[in-house]
């Protein structure tokens, strides 16, 4: 619907139409629309940047210019100091309107480059046309010398050197999993108890240091012994987090100053000069001291997130706002009444919005699997306090109402539902999935904190304050359960596990010989032959990712070093190591499963169709597959249409999915983490379903290459869940949520009209009171119509704010590929 | 004599340090309005700078 | 197969396959090498029956569509 017919229209009719962007825009406040229309899109739209956006030369000038000077420094001393030069000399502003501030790149329209990280990234800049500041012949230049410093001194550089080289070249390969091992990219859990349980400022913490060093000092000038030799390196670590802490404090003057001058010089608008005035002050209490306001209490938050993303590429962005902020709501809205609920809606409204400019450059396969938006920032909501009571509250529904007024893709929402939540609070999450947003996705609470026990041994208390590390894996905030490495880079693309026990161990894709050599599958006589190969190739690629992961954690504060991050983790400012060091932390690992449920489909075909009815032999199955289906579709519709599919109710094909998760779980066991800790399994997707259509060779399920794999986690193959919701629900309640594996992603798509009203309501209800009985620990909803989505293909520029589920994560679905948006339109849509 | 950053209408000095400060910009780019900053020593040669604009 | 659109004849396996968006179907999307038209073929009968344009899907609508997937769990 055009935007001039839509304003014609009233808020009642375009209910009706379900035309909720157009809603949202009428009911929000002017400075809320001016900032949301306001933002750069960084999200690529398929696999390209939006036209304006532009790579941010800035920082990486700054850093490498720094971090070439001090080379003589160790590690983490070196970039703190490098890091401190961007934070003094980066560009700043303040947009018109704000309240909050802090961006990581020198203007809104920039992506930050993490060059530091990886030279095959860097590489890519070259391929990209259009990002490039004007001139581009000058900017290319700057490029490639910066290129040709870091060539050899990325930290995947360093780690390649160490890696076995098979090892390296399989897990770079792309075939069998993604992600860099290395806190370089991925992301951090914030130390939130420290900090904000804690009520600490900076300079509460610069005070701990003094104090740590004091103490390190008098030892190393004492009694001689092997004890006082590791705090000649931790003297020098303390001395880089209190020297960038420093620095964040000056930074935030920076900010201070500039709403000062504005106010003083150019603002005429009474009104806006005291929201300068304010800003100020805020930027001038936090990150220095702890936070007074309920404002100043977001502007911490945000400006340690902004400072750890100027230190590393963090792709999540793992918070519970509405837990750790509500001490300051409640005191300003509630208490002292500082604020009106309606001010304090602009502030959380724009809190998110904050988060969503937020964008850094990414290599064309990480913006293919996730496409449309930068990272999976998935905020908690919900959820209980340590006591075991229920946490909701006030803020907790200002962050739902918010989310329908903003229409931000990112951040979303992830509820930890638990049987305490209030009717009253229940209604703003359904609100939110009936107005399309496909957030909150839903977990269950005393099951993750029950699975979070069993797995990685958290204290109860310590397992209730969890939060999305990034789309599903919980992790707690506290100082040896969070987590400060993306550790899921063991991302597995487990597809490639019957792939490769169907072709003995090659990849005809990639044309190598990746996992071992398990057996002619020509030959097999009976399904347990196919099974044993199976997990053999299981426990191969599982294996090979978590051992290069492993290595990298253990290596990454010599290779790379978190000195700001360290300096917020009340382990690492107590330790005087790198927060990415493994000591001091329980460890929560979880080795990312995509493309999961095509292992037990293609399995139950298999055994159907060849061992059990022998209507087909091995032979003519793999001739089919290895010409992938062609010439043989009337075959291949047998293995889609005449075998057993995940997510009907099923036992022969449930009865496997449990098996290869019980196999898989045992596995998980076996691995160890550099803390010691378990490996469990985390089936999930984002778009790499996509992403891995054109690497995942034919499959018995029917699927052929290019084909897109199943939407992901536990999810039934789009339009494959023939017999309704329940059956969904009873299949996926087969599954051991607590021990089966750390987590278990389950997309639905809802009738946008059956969901309307009262009775839309109730009947929702009624499906999570199933989805709570069975046991199962997430559920996420697509609730916008066929009609919608076509419309919106047909005609973007119309549809620009439709927002969709894609897996762990929201895009708005104009920014998606074309096949992609047909895989969402394809799910099934449940009656419930 | 060149030209100096302090001379310019953009120049804010720091009060801590007259001999730094910032360089204060009004944007307008096709989606925002915005100041934007970045730190300058007073003394620093502005005779090539685009958006010079004596005080 | 003969392309719909430019009339471009050859082997089926001649289009280049792209994807089937619904895979219990025999309708996949292929790419016609002459005039780069997106085809829907059917691969039962090996035929282009037309070409794919923005928002259309020759493969039908969403499961459950026509009336939504019926609850037919015991």
């Amino acid at each position: 619907m055009a935007a001039e017919a839509a304003k014609d229209l009233s808020i009642q009719e375009l209910e009706k139409e379900g035309q909720w962007w157009w809603i949202a825009e009428k009911k929000r406040s002017r400075r809320l629309d001016y900032l949301r229309k306001a933002v750069w899109k960084k999200g690529a739209l398929g696999g390209n940047y939006a036209p304006g956006i532009k790579v941010d030369l800035e920082m990486p000038t700054l850093f490498t210019n720094m971090y070439n000077w001090w080379k003589y420094d160790p590690p983490m001393l070196r970039r703190a100091k490098a890091l401190a030069h961007v934070l003094d000399n980066i560009g700043i502003f303040i947009t018109d309107q704000a309240q909050l501030v802090g961006y990581f790149g020198s203007m809104p329209n920039t992506i930050a480059w993490r060059l530091d990280g990886a030279s095959i990234v860097n590489e890519e800049l070259y391929n990209e046309p259009g990002i490039m500041p004007e001139p581009e012949e000058e900017s290319l230049k700057k490029v490639a010398e910066l290129n040709s410093y870091w060539s050899g001194n990325t930290a995947v550089d360093k780690l390649a050197r160490v890696l076995d080289p098979e090892d390296a070249v399989k897990f770079l390969s792309g075939a069998i999993g993604w992600g860099a091992p290395t806190s370089a990219y991925g992301y951090s859990g914030k130390d939130y108890e420290y900090i904000f349980a804690g009520r600490r400022g900076f300079l509460d913490i610069i005070e701990e240091i003094d104090a740590n060093i004091e103490g390190a000092e008098d030892r190393t000038m004492g009694m001689p012994g092997p004890d006082i030799l590791p705090l000649y390196e931790r003297l020098q670590n303390w001395d880089a987090m209190k020297l960038i802490l420093e620095a964040a404090i000056r930074y935030a003057g920076r900010y201070a100053r500039l709403a000062r001058t504005i106010a003083e010089n150019f603002e005429t608008d009474p009104k806006r000069k005291e929201e300068l005035i304010r800003l100020a002050e805020s930027c001038e209490t936090v990150p220095a001291h702890a936070p007074q306001t309920f404002q100043q209490s977001l502007q911490y938050d945000h400006f340690i997130q902004i400072i750890c993303r100027l230190e590393a590429h963090e792709g999540a962005w793992p918070a519970r706002p509405d837990y750790y902020h509500w001490p300051m709501y409640d005191k300003d809205v509630n208490i002292e009444k500082n604020i009106t609920g309606e001010e304090a809606m602009d502030l959380v409204g724009e809190f998110m919005i904050r988060a969503y400019e937020v964008g850094g450059f990414g290599p064309r396969w990480a913006r293919e699997g996730l496409q449309g938006i930068t990272g999976t920032w998935v905020w908690t909501l919900g959820g209980v306090n340590q006591d075991g009571s229920d946490a909701c509250n006030d803020l907790t529904l200002a962050f739902l109402k918010a989310a329908r007024l903003v229409r931000v893709s990112n951040p979303t929402f992830g509820f930890r539902w638990h049987p305490k939540v209030s009717d009253k609070i229940m209604r703003e999450v359904f609100e939110c999935i009936r107005h399309g947003l496909g957030y909150p996705s839903i977990r269950n609470d005393p099951l993750l904190i029950q699975n979070s026990m069993h797995w990685h041994g958290h204290p109860l208390e310590e397992a209730r304050t969890w939060v999305h590390q990034a789309c599903m894996s919980p992790c707690p905030t506290t100082k040896h359960g969070v987590q400060p490495m993306r550790m899921a880079s063991a991302t597995a693309n487990c597809a490639k596990m019957v792939e490769y026990a169907l072709h003995n161990g090659y990849d005809h894709v990639v044309q190598m010989q990746m996992g071992p050599r398990t057996g002619d599958a020509r030959k097999y006589t009976d399904f347990e032959q196919l099974f044993s190969a199976w997990v053999q190739q299981m426990e191969w690629i599982m294996n090979t990712l978590v051992r290069t992961v492993n290595l990298g954690r253990f290596k990454d504060p010599e290779f790379y070093g978190r000195p700001f991050l360290s300096a917020t983790y009340e382990r690492a400012v107590e330790s005087g190591l790198d927060a990415v060091s493994p000591v001091g932390e329980r460890g929560n690992c979880w080795v990312t499963f995509f493309t999961w449920v095509e292992n037990a489909d293609s399995l139950a075909a298999v055994k159907k169709l060849v061992f059990d009815e022998k209507k087909y032999t091995m032979t003519q199955l793999m001739d089919a597959l290895e010409a992938n289906w062609e010439g043989c579709e009337k075959m291949r519709l047998d293995f889609v249409n005449g075998a057993p599919k995940w997510g009907n109710d099923d036992d022969y094909v449930d009865d496997l999915m449990i098996r290869c998760l019980r196999e898989v779980a045992r596995h998980s066991r076996e691995m160890k983490c550099p803390c010691g800790n378990s490996w469990p399994a985390l089936p999930e997707n984002v778009s790499g379903n996509i992403h891995y259509a054109s690497i995942v060779g034919a499959l018995p399920n029917g699927r052929r290459l290019g084909d897109a794999l199943y939407d992901g986690g536990i999810s039934p193959g789009p339009g494959l869940d023939k017999n309704g919701p329940s059956a969904v629900l009873k299949s996926c309640g087969k599954i051991d949520h607590v021990g089966d594996g750390r987590a278990f992603l389950l997309n639905q798509r809802l009738s946008p009209t059956q969901m309307a009203g009262e009775k839309g309501y109730q009947l929702w209800k009624a499906y999570m009171r199933t989805w709570a009985d069975l046991g199962l620990d997430h559920v996420q909803f697509n609730m916008v119509s066929d009609e919608t989505l076509r419309a919106a293909q047909k005609d973007p520029e119309k549809y620009q704010e439709v927002i969709v589920r894609v897996a762990g994560y929201s895009a708005h679905f104009v920014d998606i590929s074309r096949k992609t948006q047909d895989n969402i339109i394809q799910r099934t849509i449940q009656g419930i | 004599m060149a030209t100096e950053c302090k001379e310019c209408k953009s120049f804010f000095p720091m009060n801590e340090n007259p001999e730094k400060g910032d360089c204060v910009q009004r944007v307008v780019d096709p989606r925002q309005a915005y100041y934007k900053a970045r730190p300058v020593d007073a003394g620093a040669d502005a005779s090539k700078c685009g958006t010079f604009s004596k005080k | 197969m003969k392309c719909t659109e430019c009339g471009f004849e050859a082997p089926v396996q001649n289009f280049r396959y792209l994807y089937n968006a619904r895979i219990d179907a025999s309708i996949s999307l292929r790419q016609c090498p002459q005039c780069q038209a997106r085809l829907a073929v059917d691969e039962l009968a090996g035929e282009a029956t037309q070409k794919v344009g923005d928002g259309e899907a020759p493969w039908g609508k969403s499961a459950g569509i026509e009336g939504l997937a019926e609850d037919n769990a015991s």
